[in-house]
């Protein structure tokens, strides 16, 4: 099979430095370490798990910034063969729209069986560019997938889609986009093997001509359809209050606290 | 001739493959390190798990298996795995530096025989070299290595000392006297035979009681009338002593970076402690006899660190003083340990002296650092020549 | 159709499982209507649907005009890309200023189907938007740590509300409903949908909830969740999870909280055995009252919730069920 799985860095949650940049309101991706965003972490695991049994290969499309090799090598290592990372200062504060014509215009010439991407990502938390690459690839778009079951000799994929009441069941003709959710299960840790084999993988770059070509209007940070007027931060909350008393008068004191706050 | 200045960081994979190791370690071995000491047991699981995992593949080449890591990954991963063991990070080193000899002048032949085993973990080398009466002295060795004219065997008998995983090694790499009489030159004398443990005439003696690294079995191995094929000598005859100093560039950063975890884990520890522990109304980190501790420390040991990983960068670019490099990481990583454990022992004040907490067996372990691989004495002697040319 | 005055908000009227309307629905309808007022022009609910028209006849209590497209493939296909391509149509025909859907899961597929379609950009997460001269849309960004103020740089766009930001109200007087169709085939693909599977424990998303008590590791196992679900119960709310608890298999995914499960900002999050890392922190941070029940003293939502009680949750939890039911009765 032939996967391809949409990634994207994103700031490294964990260290808690994103910011913005005071100059024009935009991600300052220079603040922290980027990391794999963790829901296209699961989009890579499901990948992978999908082309060990199928056979088959996994690659990467990312649209980011320059830095991001780095931050693509771990999903190298997870087993990924190669990625395409598609970068250009023009690109800088994209927005969706933007975002999705242009990895769609990337796809568009890529045969694959399976476009994988995750939910949502941490830094935008979006969640609107795979249903707008599928839009413009006129691909059938699945999402909320928890489980991803393909036959490629049928050439036709199903998938568990989590619903209110529990889940759905679809049957889509590949190629076909999925979004990936926790769901799919816990990503690998790249093994010592894996680590080493990425040193010879390659990741290509492709900057927004060799993309779009000439058609480079309304793509990039030039063009973004929106932006940010002010950012603050918002009101510190009220100092804790600490309760240790036993558990009938706690109990107590917290009934009162919340009908204070007229929560009952 | 000058190439880009490569930045002073690790690679994306030797940072990848240093996080690696570290989860490894933090969530399968650390919980070991308190039981092995105590039990003084060689933690077979722990080298299965590192055989698993291709940690012990990592010095090895890809094309025996081996996942042809550099110097300095493989260096990243001892120190890992020190930090929260150091037996368990012997493993590791000790499968280096006996290796060395066969990566280093075996024949195509000889690597092929044993070079995939010992990658896979499935395998375990020894490096048995040290005697009663020659620990420094290397040349002053005593065992020997006759040859068998009818058959070109060779017969060794004699006995090594202070072993590192002599008695649970598959293979010795053995260093033994072949010189015909007493007037070839003291570094000609050695030649380096690989023995298999089941060789008749091999015997473990006795194991050590030692004050640290007590996980690691360290052996007195005798040896009488062993029979070795011409097969299993290692570079040319006299070649010995010549290995075995070119064996020492590269094995001693391996002890260095052990050095390093374990300061690295001590530090760790006390830093914690110091978080955590309030006297007088305060944690005690707030004191500033303790932070001054802990930040001398903490520099020394990046120091140390910083040092070995140069160190590492010249002697796999081939430079021609590698043996200064090498002896240079080891003596500063080995005096950094001794002093980081010991002052983590004294932040943690009477608990640091008690097994509840982990830095009085780091300060034990730490050692050893200073001894074996050379003492620190020989390695200040080695940069003195380096320095000053004098013999 | 008259066609309608240049720049009307349109609101996307969600539909649940059985045909009826989405509550976050009569919440962005609210919000619209309150743009509407603020800017003078006319607010439209959109519902696409196999059976418009009970959707249609509910949204109409919160708008002036419905339009209503019968679909009949949404009935048992992946209805976003079929619903996004019918709103696109009308957006091209009727000229809307602006598009305001749910910020859930379907909201946000039709979203991006739209926007992808009509090349209008999107605001998402939105938790409070006003009018000037166009939408003013605030989103928390990063995890709670930031509020930004964001605005369109033309005049089109898509916004996305967060559910529980805005009380749903009815309009004084009711709306009219008014079917229409749109011509031509739907391009994109359809997927069909062969079986639909039912949960054990089926819940309203958790994202709309006003009240969530939440379980973590300390809860300890499916049986210690019954304590949580009891209080829940009694509190009028929903039951959450965090990562840790999904993972061992005592909860569904679908109540996680956190960095990969969901972000929730209800007036009470009431959090037993839960540490309050980082990964989970962002998924709840931005709760109105945060109250957390943890032996830890040390424990990191000890830091930043409003009321933490210290000791055993399995002891603390019938305690205030106790007391909430003393109070009622």
């Amino acid at each position: 099979m032939r996967i391809v799985v949409l990634v994207k860095p994103v700031p490294d949650t964990a260290s808690g430095g994103e910011r913005l940049r005071p100059a024009d309101w935009r991600l300052d991706r220079a603040a922290t370490p980027a990391v794999v965003n963790a829901n296209d972490e699961y989009a890579l695991e499901a990948g992978l798990k999908l082309t060990e049994a199928h056979g088959g290969e996994v690659t990467l499309v990312t649209m980011a910034g320059s830095a991001a090799p780095e931050t693509l090598r771990k999903a190298l290592a997870m087993g990924a063969s190669s990625g395409t990372l598609i970068t250009d200062d023009a690109l800088g504060g994209s927005d969706t729209v933007s975002t999705a014509r242009v990895l769609a215009d990337e796809l568009r010439g890529l045969e694959f069986d399976l476009l994988l991407a995750g939910a949502d990502t941490s830094d935008g938390g979006a969640g609107v560019v795979p249903a707008g690459v599928a839009t413009l690839l006129g691909l059938p778009y699945v999402s909320y997938a928890a489980k991803i079951e393909p036959d490629p000799a049928a050439g036709r994929v199903r998938v568990h889609r989590i619903s209110p009441t529990g889940y759905d069941v679809l049957e889509a003709p590949m190629p076909a986009l999925v979004v990936a959710t926790q769901a799919l299960g816990e990503p690998r840790y790249p093994s010592l093997k894996g680590i080493m084999a990425a040193r010879s993988k390659t990741i290509q770059t492709r900057t927004l001509a060799d993309v779009a070509g000439g058609a480079t209007d309304g793509l990039g940070g030039a063009a973004a359809s929106n932006e940010v007027v002010a950012a603050e931060a918002p009101p510190p909350r009220a100092a804790t209050r600490v309760i240790r008393e036993p558990a009938d008068e706690a109990a107590r004191q917290v009934v009162a606290f919340l009908a204070e706050r007229r929560i009952i | 001739m000058a190439t880009a200045t490569p930045t002073y960081r690790l690679t994306e994979d030797q940072a990848a493959l240093r996080d690696a190791v570290r989860i490894l370690a933090d969530e399968q071995i650390a919980p070991r390190a308190a039981e092995i000491d105590r039990t003084a047991e060689f933690p077979w699981d722990v080298k299965e798990l590192l055989a698993s995992h291709d940690v012990l593949a990592l010095p090895f080449p890809e094309a025996h298996g081996g996942l042809g890591g550099d110097l300095l990954t493989v260096c990243v991963a001892i120190e890992q795995i020190s930090r929260v063991c150091a037996t368990s990070g012997l493993i590791l080193a000790v499968q280096e530096l006996a290796s060395l000899p066969l990566l280093l002048a075996g024949t195509e032949e000889q690597q092929a025989r044993w070079l995939p085993d010992l990658a896979a973990g499935r395998t375990l080398v020894a490096f048995a070299l040290t005697e009663a009466e020659a620990g420094s002295d290397v040349a002053a060795a005593r065992t020997r290595a006759r040859r068998d004219a009818a058959t070109g065997d060779w017969l060794i008998d004699g006995s090594k000392r202070f072993i590192s995983q002599g008695s649970v090694a598959d293979l010795l790499t053995v260093f033994a006297v072949t010189a015909e009489d007493d007037d070839t030159p003291r570094r000609q004398r050695l030649s380096c035979f690989i023995v298999e443990k089941d060789a008749p005439g091999f015997a473990v003696e006795r194991i050590e009681h030692k004050m640290g690294i007590r996980g690691s079995p360290t052996a007195e191995l005798s040896f009488r009338g062993v029979r070795v094929p011409d097969a299993n000598r290692i570079g040319e005859v006299g070649q010995g002593f010549e290995l075995a100093m070119r064996t020492f560039e590269r094995s001693r950063p391996g002890i260095a970076a052990q050095a390093v975890g374990i300061a690295q884990g001590a530090l760790e520890v006390a830093a914690g402690y110091a978080r955590d522990r309030k006297q007088f109304g305060r944690p005690i980190a707030e004191f500033q006899m303790i932070g001054a501790m802990l930040a001398d420390m903490d520099a020394q040991t990046e120091a140390a660190r910083q040092l070995l990983y140069k160190a590492c960068a010249e002697i796999e670019a081939g430079a021609p003083d590698a043996g200064r490099w090498s002896a240079m990481c080891k003596l500063v990583a080995g005096d950094t340990a001794m002093r980081v454990t010991t002052d983590a022992v004294q932040v943690l004040g009477g608990y640091g002296y008690v097994d509840e907490f982990p830095v009085e067996r780091m300060m034990r372990d730490a050692k050893i650092t200073q001894l074996y691989e050379g003492t620190q004495q020989i390695q200040r002697l080695v940069i003195a020549r380096a320095l000053t040319g004098s013999r | 159709m008259a066609p309608e005055a240049p720049g009307a908000i349109w609101v996307h009227g969600e539909t649940t499982g059985d045909g009826s309307l989405a509550r976050i629905s009569t919440e962005v309808a609210t919000l619209a209507r309150s743009l509407g007022g603020a800017s003078g022009r006319e607010v439209v609910g959109i519902v696409v649907a196999a059976d418009p028209g009970n959707a249609a006849d509910e949204l109409a209590r919160y708008l002036p005009r419905v339009l209503t497209v019968a679909e009949p493939a949404t009935a048992d296909h992946a209805a976003a890309a079929i619903v996004g391509q019918r709103i696109a149509a009308l957006v091209e025909r009727e000229r809307p200023g602006y598009l305001f859907a749910g910020a859930g899961p379907e909201g946000r597929d039709v979203a991006g189907v739209v926007s992808a379609l009509t090349g209008w950009g999107v605001l998402v997460n939105a938790t409070a938007v006003r009018w000037e001269d166009g939408p003013v849309v605030e989103m928390s960004v990063f995890g709670g740590k930031l509020n930004t103020t964001s605005r369109f740089t033309g005049d089109h766009g898509i916004v996305t509300v967060r559910p529980n930001v805005v009380t749903a109200a009815a309009a004084a007087s009711g709306g009219t409903v008014e079917p229409t169709s749109v011509e031509g085939d739907l391009g994109l693909p359809l997927v069909p949908i062969v079986e639909r599977v039912a949960a054990e424990t089926a819940a309203a998303p958790i994202e709309e909830a006003r009240v969530i008590v939440s379980g973590g590791r300390g809860v300890g196992g499916p049986e210690g969740f019954r304590v949580v679900q009891e209080l829940a119960e009694a509190l009028g709310g929903a039951v959450g999870a965090t990562r840790a608890a999904v993972d061992a298999g005592w909860i569904p995914y679908a109540q996680q909280i956190g960095q990969t499960g969901k972000i929730v900002k209800p007036s009470l999050y009431l959090a037993l055995g839960i540490s309050g890392a980082i990964q989970h922190k962002v998924g709840m941070q931005t709760a109105e009252t945060i109250v957390a029940v943890n032996r830890d003293p040390d424990a990191p939502i000890a830091e930043f919730a409003d009321l933490v009680v210290i000791g055993d949750l399995f002891e603390v939890a019938p305690a205030i069920l106790a007391a909430l039911r003393e109070r009622a009765g």
